[in-house]
């Protein structure tokens, strides 16, 4: 009975003011991948960086938090490998498949869109979306009234 | 704290729970109703077009995701939202939205700094694409 069209994958696309062949690299070198790959306030050190970027190859990380140290490991196995427009890996815990192409744009810049799918029905529609967020927002108001 | 680093520790299998419970419109409208406070089941079922059955139907989703819990002390049988229990979910969907906005800007950055770094170093940038 819930509604549920797939209208897509969760996806993220940005746009990077350099050559499509060095965009790819740094999401397959280890070199690179360590100057981006953990989020703000979390470090991945390259030696934690595992990359064998070919179809069955792993892709492995384990992101260290900079405050304290906790460790945050990832694994995926690369499923397609396609230098330099398109990169995908599973992630088998949670059963994520991450797609991620690059397009060479006229003006030498490179449009980076990553998808990911075969995430929870939560994430799959805007409308799931738009109501976890409004739910979320009550939640936080809630929450606020707690403290 | 940094926000966006957790895989929060819960099994696959309650998320699975909590991400199904959370997919349908009206659970999530439950969901919300309850962060307001206890309500009993027909309270809950006031604003819908539905009978207190079919809501007695989608609390029991919830409550076996561990998102609601029951009062067992009075008659009518207040819904409680174990908000403690929706944090994996939030963490969960946060957690992978930001890490992927905060990598690209830093690729972003990590990309700005190896073309300016190599770009002037090197001798003729003419001879760099023969083609």
């Amino acid at each position: 009975m819930t509604d549920t069209t797939d209208t897509g994958e969760l996806t993220i696309t940005r746009v990077f003011n350099a050559p499509r062949e060095l965009v790819f690299r740094c999401m397959i070198d280890a070199e690179h991948l360590t100057h981006f790959w953990g989020p703000i306030g979390v470090s991945t050190p390259i030696e934690n960086i595992t990359i064998d970027p070919r179809p069955g190859g792993v892709f492995e990380t384990i992101m260290v938090n900079d405050a304290d140290g906790s460790e945050y490991p990832t694994k995926g196995v690369f499923v397609d490998v396609v230098e330099p427009e398109l990169l995908s890996w599973h992630e088998p815990d949670l059963d994520i498949l991450n797609t991620t192409t690059f397009t060479a744009l006229p003006d030498g810049r490179t449009e980076v869109r990553i998808h990911q799918t075969n995430l929870p029905a939560m994430f799959r529609s805007p409308e799931a979306q738009a109501g976890m967020k409004s739910s979320l927002d009550r939640f936080d108001a809630y929450l606020a009234t707690l403290v | 704290m940094p926000t966006a680093l957790v895989h929060p520790t819960v099994t696959d299998d309650e998320l699975d729970a909590m991400f199904n419970a959370l997919a349908d419109p009206t659970r999530r409208a439950i969901v919300a109703k309850l962060t307001t406070g206890d309500a009993t089941v027909n309270e809950l079922a006031e604003p819908f077009a539905m009978s207190v059955q079919a809501v007695s139907k989608h609390i029991g989703v919830l409550e076996r995701a561990g998102l609601v819990s029951r009062r067992r002390s009075r008659q009518t049988r207040p819904c409680h939202l174990e908000p403690d229990r929706l944090t994996p979910a939030i963490s969960w969907i946060e957690h992978n939205r930001q890490v992927w906005g905060e990598r690209l800007d830093q690729l972003e950055q990590h990309l700005h700094d190896l073309q300016r770094s190599t770009v002037p170093s090197t001798t003729v940038p003419s001879k760099e694409h023969p083609k």
